[in-house]
């Protein structure tokens, strides 16, 4: 294999230091293709660049085309040192969201990802598939070459043929159609006008996997603009919900769950946090966290909006169209006491909902319109192009492509056959098209259709762009030289236009034209771009928009629909937190990763409610058949497990959509094989069931939920594989003394409560700091401190207030610590891997119930029950307080984890896969690939502490507060884990550990702990506590 | 005493032998081809050793997933089989030590199989924990031997450990004591031996014994002063085996009662194995004139007591902790009786605490076929007393999001029968080539019956 040095690489990237923080400006880099003025070189240079050439080589695939040259260096770049990271600023392409990236490259190989701390959207965090979109990148079934209707071609073969396709359509005439997702790079978008600009009548249509189509339809509607605002929750006093679960996968988790963390803070003297009313029809990770929930089927949503609307349009005196309305009202207190809230608080309260049903929207816009909350927590004037769909001009497109009106379709980042009702007929509605290009990263349905696939690189193998919210520009820069023969869809565009031009040339040249005036600081187009591409983002001047006035008549209230059918059910179609679309299905990170919810791994079910199931007789893993006939048009059926979910309206069955996809055919072989292991794949041969076939085209809109469905049970078992089977903080009360039912692990107050505190503490002047809290534990203790800490211990303060429970965490463990996949199987034998991992727990209260999620990883007890127990001492105490497990020492008699409290340890059952050579590349090296009878679990990030001491300067320097961030605290969106010294009494973990909600869990064992939790703060009255 | 009164008219060993006769009754099963019996079990055994070998070599080449283990449940068949072997041990050291100081003289027909029951029983027992261990050719890790490692060495905090030293001395002293109690008999066997290698071998091994009285007075010197050295094993090889569990800190395993609670079980289910064992052994190698029901009167009383003593262990552990006020402590109890295994808690309380009682009747006691079924209930019972404390305790603690549970997979089913075709193989290859009752020793039982019948 032939190796270029790839000039998107280095020259352009602009690498920061090893630990996220800015390095010095690098010096002057050779540019592209120009002249290197070679200094004088030694043996030893020569050998240093060779072997990196050669390191270089082990892991490059083919290059692409078109090739550019670029000599190698003879010494390396200041600041590059080997085995040293170099972070370089990007975007994340993992959904639409934007979310800023800093990519952590190792040795010429991207190893983690990082939040950009200093992102406006993200603000650090990254959510679990952004996590995990890093194994993308060494995937062994990443196309590597494109190909004419299967068979593998080169390059100019595809081109040619294509140009030939349009050069005849361009001549004779025909409908071009280039369908996408949403797309949020600019550059792209003008390249995909440019290319149409060729063909009369051609057009560009979006698909939203998302379905925030509706959304833009509505405001279209209400203000005449499609347009999609921005939400800041952070600004919001009481945010309400209709089913938007906007902290687990709508629209922009990462930037939302930040903002809403924000607007709940604790601090100060009068802590005065949101209050979020969630109202849908399942239990979402954004309804776990809600203050008040109500449960309402996806037809009473409509009614109510219409509820609320009416009494506060009373309350602010504006007439409403069709006013009364005629059924009888749904949860009238509720609806009261929410008009009254929102009234209090308008102009800073925000109401979001995620219907697909465009009245809906248009309900909800008017709510948001009489709050006053446009311009304050509805930004309309700098929108979000997060999510761009248009439904029915997708419709539009499904039916010319059905009456074989379309001359060429165009596929980039779309999944049709998979992802609508009706894949399997436009399946065979695709054969019949002249030319189907599909630009994909994978062979996914759509592609396998297609008669000529492109395949594009991923994200972190090319240069792009991203303006994900107006005003702000991100920038997606290639961080390693492509793996295989792919090619950039502005690449394919400017070829197939004729005017074959690099991606990056691309890019600079509308940069250059269009980006550049937007930027208020003037200066040189270079500057600007060297501060873009080394930030990974500018902030611009947005368009200036026109005040946009309120069409009032565009609302319409609904009235209370026909309740179902007797003995049907509403099925809802949802996103799950680890699965965000069919194309991310290729990752076992996000196969494997528990649902925040429901804790179950590898695949989707039909989420039942509790009295539904025993109404049925069903309970987890009975596999029950779905049906519905709508509309005269062909029954729709699918068999699924159920999963009994509480929480749920009972007339609802709740499925996740984005499985059984084509790309799950891999894991047909994942998990280790032995005598009594099952597969991880169904019958099918797939990980789940596509259940896109229930959304249903209703009003020219793709609605996520179906009406009519039956249920009828098969008597067969799909048992799930879930990491928790008990759920509840509660022991089972006959195994429980009475009142010793509840296990205080979970700790709960509330903000009546921490006010008062905080009142006190006001009155009595600062009494405890952490040093002399520390100093009290340790003389309520009857045990003497044997070894007294000088030098910093290390320790950890979690915000289970914080906590949304979103894994982000999770994923970022498994990515930093080369944690195996182990597959369904394995799951469900409960062996999965994690060192982090998120307890979910449902406690009781009043009949109802709230969910705490809890982070739960190694404690790093002082007195570690583990330590004691291990015949030869392979898991001992560090003098910097971590408790640090010796693989190599390690022979496995499994003793410690039976002796450890939290279950946080995990033993190496078999010799997990690394056959993957590519996939092998994403392991970091820092941390050992553990073997085969082993014991593991969470270090600390140990290596991250090493290697920030190597950055300050030795083993002996004290370390500055926030210089080690551990890979779980980096990724949290919602920034509930600090990491710290907690030696150091001004250090921010002392200082949260001090705090009167800090706790810890089982301290009553002594074996004190590193990690505190801050307990729960509910919104409700003081007296009313849990514990 | 109705025990004065049983011995007035039934001696210990029936049909008036003469010292020559018992030499040739013991010997006789030794000097004859084996039966269709022996083969017939040695075969059955052996079978099942071979698959256990299988199980256990597959599971070495695989890994420990092929057992059920999972996170949350380290332990289970392997560390219970473990404690269940070690118990069954001990009857032979009480049965060869304790009772031999306190002169108890029936011992003399069964003290020779219970030594050797012990021997294979520590051998078998010996195998899990490192068949158990994730790397097991690295087992030697636990040893303390002098290394270039530096500083690190084992761990003398751990009880897994002290479990090593303490099996380690048990089944070192054991053997000795085994062995030297055998000397007289096998120089029996070496003068009534054919030349040959067996007689080689004998002769050999009784170390030029020649019967003289200066001989027997210092075998007997050595054989008590063996006595009470292996008289403290006794207690604490399984005091240190409940410490695996009692130094933990799992509410069910955290308790200080774990020390004569094991010990008093092991000798329980000690006792049971050596019934079992010499029933059948009388039964098959026509020993019932050695073997008598006063012998067996003797056993079936012992294994009356220790089952109240273990039925008292049962109601203490579970009074404690409901008394004790702690949610976890008390749960634990509570869930062991009542929770996922509470059927596993309930066969062995029904077996070994209700079962039993049934010696209160001398008709059963008299009743061979009751004592044997009653044997091996209680074995039954005490192998699910093991696992419902390893993994009854495991499969629910602290976090009840952890909480998990346990089903054996083929491959431990198949390595516990494994370990009992180990056990039974060697038992029987002990039956066919060293005489199960120790022949000198019955020869004084029998020359003070006859003498106490003169009078």
């Amino acid at each position: 294999m032939a190796f270029e040095q790839n000039s998107d690489v280095a020259p352009f990237g602009a690498a920061r230091g090893a630990n996220g923080g800015f390095a010095e400006p690098i010096g002057p880099e050779p540019a592209a293709g120009s002249e290197v003025s070679v200094p004088p070189s030694s043996r030893r240079d020569f050998l240093k660049v060779a072997g990196f050439a050669f390191a270089g080589a082990a892991m490059s695939g083919c290059e692409r085309a078109p090739v550019e040259y670029v000599m190698a260096p003879p010494a390396q770049s200041e600041g590059v040192v080997a085995g040293r990271p170099a972070n370089y600023a990007s975007t994340c392409g993992g959904c639409n969201a934007g979310c800023g990236l800093l990519v952590k490259v190792r040795d010429g190989r991207p190893i983690k990802l990082e939040g950009n701390p200093e992102h406006p959207l993200s603000h650090g965090g990254l959510c679990a598939a952004g996590q995990a979109s890093l194994l993308g990148l060494y995937d062994q079934q990443h196309l590597r070459q494109p190909l004419i209707a299967g068979k593998v071609a080169e390059w100019h073969a595809v081109d040619e043929a294509i140009r030939a396709h349009l050069d005849e359509i361009h001549k004779r005439g025909g409908a071009v159609r280039f369908l996408t997702g949403s797309l949020t790079s600019p550059t792209t978008h003008r390249l995909i006008q440019h290319f149409l600009k060729r063909f009369p009548g051609a057009r560009h249509v979006v698909h939203d996997t998302g379905g925030g189509a509706a959304i833009l339809a509505a405001h279209e509607q209400t203000h005449g603009v499609r347009l999609l605002p921005r939400f800041h929750f952070d600004k919001a006093q009481t945010i309400v919900s209709f089913g938007a679960d906007f902290l687990g996968r709508w629209i922009s988790p990462v930037e939302f769950a930040s903002a809403y963390q924000a607007g709940r803070h604790l601090n100060g003297p009068a802590p005065r946090p949101s209050y979020h009313v969630q109202i849908e029809s399942r239990l979402s990770l954004t309804g776990s966290k809600a203050d008040r929930r109500l449960v309402l089927a996806p037809h009473e949503v409509g009614p109510v909006m219409s509820q609320l609307a009416l009494r506060l349009a009373g309350k602010a005196g504006v007439e409403l169209a069709g006013n009364e309305l005629s059924q009888g009202l749904i949860a009238e207190e509720f609806v009261n006491q929410l008009a009254d809230d929102l009234w209090q608080t308008r102009q800073s309260s925000l109401v979001v909902c995620d219907s697909q049903n465009v009245a809906e929207q248009v309900l909800c816009n008017f709510l948001n319109h009489i709050l006053g909350n446009y311009g304050t927590t509805v930004d309309i004037a700098q929108p979000s192009y997060q999510q761009q769909g248009n439904d029915p001009v997708l419709k539009e497109l499904l039916h010319e492509i059905r009456e074989n009106k379309v001359s060429a379709l165009f596929v980039y980042q779309c999944n049709p056959v998979h992802d609508l009702p009706e894949g399997s007929s436009l399946l065979e509605a695709l054969q019949q098209v002249p030319l189907v290009v599909s630009c994909a990263e994978r062979l996914d349905e759509t592609a396998r259709a297609a008669r000529f696939v492109c395949p594009v690189p991923h994200y972190l193998e090319s240069w792009s762009d991203s303006e994900a919210v107006s005003g702000l520009m991100g920038v997606v820069q290639p961080a390693i030289a492509p793996l295989a023969d792919t090619r950039s869809i502005l690449e394919s565009l400017a070829a197939w236009m004729g005017k074959p031009q690099t991606a990056s040339d691309l890019l600079r040249a509308h940069w250059e034209k269009d980006v550049f005036p937007r930027w208020p600081d003037g200066g040189t187009f270079q500057a600007f771009w060297d501060k873009a591409v080394y930030d990974g983002f500018v902030g611009l001047k947005s368009e200036a928009t026109a005040e946009r006035t309120f069409k009032a008549d565009a609302v319409r209230l609904l009235p209370r629909a026909q309740p179902l059918l007797a003995g049907t059910y509403t099925l809802v179609l949802y996103a799950k937190v680890g699965m965000p679309d069919a194309s991310h299905a290729y990752n076992p990170w996000l196969q494997e990763l528990p649902d925040p919810m429901s804790k179950v791994t590898w695949d989707n079910y039909a989420c039942l409610s509790p009295a539904t199931a025993s109404h049925l007789g069903l309970s987890d893993g009975d596999v029950v058949s779905l049906e519905s006939r709508n509309e005269g048009g062909p029954a729709v059926a699918l068999e699924l497990p159920v999963l009994v979910q509480r929480g749920q309206h009972d007339d609802v069955v709740a499925v996740a959509a984005g499985y059984g996809s084509l790309l799950s055919e891999r894991f047909v072989d994942i998990g280790p094989h032995w005598l009594q292991s099952q597969p991880t794949v169904g019958a099918d041969g797939l990980v789940g069931k596509n259940a896109a076939s229930f959304a249903s085209w209703v009003e020219g809109s793709l609605r996520w939920v179906r009406d009519g469905v039956r249920l009828s049970k098969t008597g067969r078992q799909h048992p799930l594989a879930a990491t928790q089977s008990y759920n509840l903080l509660d022991v089972p009360a006959h195994l429980a003394l009475p009142g010793q039912e509840r296990r205080p692990i979970i700790r709960e107050t509330t903000v009546a409560k921490l006010q008062q505190e905080h009142h006190e503490a006001a009155r009595l002047g600062n009494s405890s700091s952490a040093g002399e809290l520390a100093q009290l534990e340790q003389k309520q203790s009857l045990w003497p401190v044997d070894h007294p800490a000088t030098g910093p211990q290390w320790g950890m303060a979690i915000d289970l207030n914080a906590c949304n429970g979103c894994s982000a965490c999770v994923v970022a463990c498994q990515v930093e610590n080369n944690i195996p996949v182990v597959g369904k199987d394995e799951v469900r034998r409960h062996r999965e891997m994690y060192w982090m991992r998120i307890d979910r727990y449902y406690i009781e209260r009043d009949g109802e119930f709230d969910v705490a999620h809890q982070p739960m990883l190694c404690q790093h007890c002082g007195n570690a029950p583990c330590e004691t127990v291990c015949p030869v001492l392979a898991t001992v105490h560090s003098d910097d307080g971590l408790n640090q497990q010796v693989y190599n020492r390690c022979v496995g008699t499994r003793y410690c984890a039976n002796n450890c409290p939290y279950k946080v340890r995990r033993f190496n059952w078999f010799d997990y896969a690394h056959d993957d050579i590519l996939q092998n590349l994403v392991l970091n090296p820092d941390v050992t690939v553990r073997s085969r009878g082993v014991m593991e679990k969470c270090t600390f990030c140990v290596q991250r502490i090493a290697d920030a001491r190597g950055e300050a300067g030795g083993r002996d320097v004290r370390l500055q507060d926030g210089a080690v961030k551990t890979a779980c605290q980096q990724s949290c969106p919602a920034q509930a884990i600090v990491f710290g010294d907690l030696n150091d009494p001004q250090s921010e973990v002392a200082r949260l550990t001090a705090e009167s909600r800090s706790y810890r869990v089982l301290e009553e064992l002594d074996i004190r702990p590193s990690v505190s939790y801050l307990a729960i703060v509910r919104a409700r009255p003081a007296n009313d506590e849990g514990q | 005493m109705a025990d004065s009164a049983l011995r007035e008219f039934v001696p210990l060993i029936a049909g008036h032998k003469t010292p020559a006769q018992v030499t040739a009754d013991i010997c006789a099963p030794l000097e004859r081809r084996a039966g269709g019996w022996w083969w017939l079990a040695f075969g059955l055994s052996f079978a099942a050793m071979a698959v256990g070998v299988a199980a256990v070599s597959y599971q070495l080449r695989v890994g420990i997933g092929t057992w059920g283990l999972n996170r949350t449940v380290g332990w289970a068949f392997d560390i219970a089989n473990f404690v269940f072997w070690v118990g069954i041990g001990h009857a032979g050291t009480l049965i060869s030590a304790v009772l031999f100081l306190f002169r108890q003289k029936w011992r003399t027909s069964v003290n020779r199989s219970a030594e050797a029951m012990t021997l294979i029983a520590v051998t078998c027992a010996g195998l899990f924990p490192v068949i158990h261990m994730g790397r097991p050719w690295l087992f030697y890790w636990f040893l303390p031997y002098p290394n270039s490692r530096g500083p690190l060495w084992v761990n003398f905090l751990s009880p897994l450990l002290w479990d090593f030293f303490a099996i380690s001395t048990y089944l070192l002293i054991s053997l000795v004591f085994w062995y030297v109690g055998l000397i007289p008999d096998l120089a029996t066997l070496r003068d009534r031996l054919q030349p040959g290698i067996y007689r080689r071998l004998t002769s050999f091994f009784s170390l030029g014994w020649n019967g003289s009285c200066r001989t027997w007075m210092r075998y007997e010197v050595v054989y008590l002063l063996l006595a009470g050295l292996a008289t403290p094993l006794v207690v604490s090889v399984h005091s240190v085996v409940s410490a695996d569990f009692a130094a933990g800190l799992l509410p069910g395993w955290h308790t200080t009662i774990f020390p004569p609670y094991f010990v008093t079980g092991a000798i329980f289910s000690g006792l049971a194995m050596v019934l079992t064992l010499m029933l059948v052994a009388r039964k098959t190698m026509h020993l019932e004139d050695y073997v008598t029901s006063r012998h067996i009167d003797a056993m079936t009383r012992l294994v009356l007591a220790t089952s109240c003593l273990v039925g008292l262990a049962y109601a203490i552990e579970f009074f404690t902790a409901l008394y004790g006020g702690n949610r976890y402590e008390s749960f634990a109890f509570l869930n062991r009786a009542f929770g996922p295994l509470g059927w596993a808690y309930a066969i062995m309380l029904a077996c070994n605490v209700v079962i039993p009682q049934f010696f209160w009747f001398p008709a059963i006691r008299q009743n061979f076929l009751a004592v044997f079924v009653i044997a091996i209930l209680v074995n039954v019972g005490m192998w699910f007393e093991r696992f419902v404390i390893v993994a009854g305790t495991l499969e629910r603690d602290f976090l009840p999001s952890s909480w998990s549970s346990y089903t054996p997979t083929l491959i431990e089913l198949l390595t516990l029968l494994g370990s009992f075709g180990l056990f039974f193989t060697c038992f029987l290859l002990f039956c066919r080539f060293f005489p199960v009752i120790a022949m000198a020793e019955v020869k004084a039982v029998v020359v003070e019956d006859q003498a106490e019948s003169r009078e």
